[in-house]
């Protein structure tokens, strides 16, 4: 079983989160195996067993109980890492040298595509989908 | 050799005390690298119509040093200083807009540096009255029940634990707080103790002498209200309880929090505010602000952009807490 987490924290402006992977759907048809979608109310339910609001306690207990995960650069990532899980975290803005794990197989579009200053709002950041890798390069990594 | 700024706040006194105060800073025997005069009056005017301003920004000129006139925003000397403690020098020397350095202070301000020092300051004697400090320790502790040690004559180097009114400081390591009132009452004390507590020497050393004229018209404290003191004063006094912990405000998101619970068994004594108390325990961010007035001293973010970091975040967590 994998787990996706696949939105950052929504943005108080309403704008996509520039750090939201752009090819789930795609991925998603990829990979023949049971997913698990974790995150919470109000985001795009992307397979049929979606587990919203869940308390880390049975987020814990769900990555000990995956394969593998993957997800973007939000809180999941450092969950599972500190769970001791490794998994695939999907970059594209923030840099993953300084807010990824080494223990995880990070990957980036380009580094030209990060941000400047890593340590602002990402409000004011365009999300754009040509700054991510390709699902192929994902399922390339995944098995 | 390390490049030192010499920061002056202003406020009400272009014609009183200020010009001594331009003059001693220019005939200094070790030259600062950048005077910045940060004017914080009410109604600021262009000093370079002024002859006597002209002359001094002429000599300034003449001797190479480099000078900016800026016009602060009357929030209170803490944020001046701030602004200088982050502009980029390895060292600040700040200097009160009434405080006369003698033309030797610098350079044995500067004598007495080392990676080892947070910062030094000498002797703030305010005429008439110069009360003997000998027996002065310089301990936080004994704020209340002995006189500064800069009130009088220092004979010899002494390691103490706080300043005041004018010093050189190492920058870009403890920030001032900003959220002391406007009168910003013991800033100073805050900020040098502060650099104590992460670790450096605090000293009080000999033959560097500012007479301080405590001029009482103008200054940066113009401000009467009692109640803006007695905020400053509970801050400190908060601040001061807590000296023998190790503050931890984790004012950040969730994942801030896991990836900070990894350096946590390592921080001695902490006493810790949270924003998620279900995965590093602790109390309240509302609790913080009330209690130190100021908690961005503590946001990661502002620390890695401030130390423009390349590492992990980890590491950053643990720059700033081990």
């Amino acid at each position: 079983m994998i787990i996706i987490s696949p939105y950052a924290k929504k943005l108080i402006c309403g704008k996509e989160n520039p750090k939201n992977y752009a090819y789930w759907k795609e991925l998603i048809a990829l990979i023949d195996e049971p997913i698990i979608q974790v995150g919470v109310e109000g985001e795009e339910q992307l397979v049929d067993d979606f587990r919203k609001n869940l308390p880390i306690s049975e987020l814990r207990k769900l990555l000990k109980e995956c394969r593998i995960w993957i997800g973007c650069d939000s809180f999941f990532q450092h969950l599972a890492w500190d769970e001791g899980k490794q998994g695939i975290a999907l970059w594209s803005v923030s840099d993953p040298l300084i807010f990824g794990h080494a223990e995880n197989i990070n990957l980036l579009g380009s580094r030209d595509n990060l941000v400047k200053n890593q340590f602002l709002w990402w409000e004011n950041v365009e999300h754009k989908s040509e700054f991510f890798v390709s699902p192929e390069m994902v399922l390339e990594r995944l098995y | 050799m390390s490049k030192v700024l010499c920061s002056v706040a202003t406020r009400g006194r272009y014609f009183t005390t200020l010009p001594l105060v331009l003059n001693a800073i220019i005939n200094q025997t070790k030259p600062v690298d950048k005077l910045v005069i940060f004017d914080d009056n009410d109604e600021p005017k262009d000093m370079r119509t002024e002859m006597i301003y002209s002359y001094f920004f002429k000599m300034m000129d003449i001797k190479g040093i480099a000078w900016e006139w800026l016009y602060a925003g009357k929030k209170g000397q803490h944020h001046i200083h701030q602004m200088a403690n982050s502009m980029g020098y390895e060292w600040v020397w700040r200097v009160d807009d009434d405080a006369i350095p003698e033309p030797n202070v610098l350079e044995n301000l500067y004598k007495h540096i080392d990676p080892s020092v947070g910062a030094v300051g000498g002797s703030i004697l305010t005429p008439p009255y110069i009360p003997s400090t000998i027996a002065s320790t310089g301990f936080i502790d004994k704020i209340d029940s002995e006189p500064n040690i800069q009130w009088g004559i220092i004979e010899k180097p002494r390691y103490i634990e706080h300043l005041h009114c004018s010093f050189l400081y190492r920058a870009g390591i403890h920030d001032f707080n900003l959220g002391l009132s406007r009168v910003a009452h013991r800033e100073e004390t805050l900020f040098t103790y502060g650099l104590y507590q992460k670790f450096y020497y605090i000293l009080a050393v000999p033959d560097a002498i500012t007479w301080h004229m405590k001029n009482p018209e103008g200054g940066i404290r113009s401000e009467t209200k009692e109640e803006m003191y007695h905020h400053d004063e509970q801050i400190f006094r908060n601040v001061l309880s807590f000296r023998d912990k190790n503050i931890v405000v984790l004012n950040c998101g969730l994942g801030d929090h896991i990836v900070f619970s990894k350096i946590l068994p390592s921080i001695k004594n902490p006493v810790v505010f949270s924003c998620y108390p279900e995965v590093v325990p602790g109390k309240s961010i509302a609790e913080a602000q009330h209690l130190f007035g100021d908690i961005d001293q503590w946001n990661i973010y502002k620390k890695m952009d401030q130390w423009k970091w390349t590492d992990s975040l980890e590491n950053a967590y643990r720059k700033l807490y081990l």
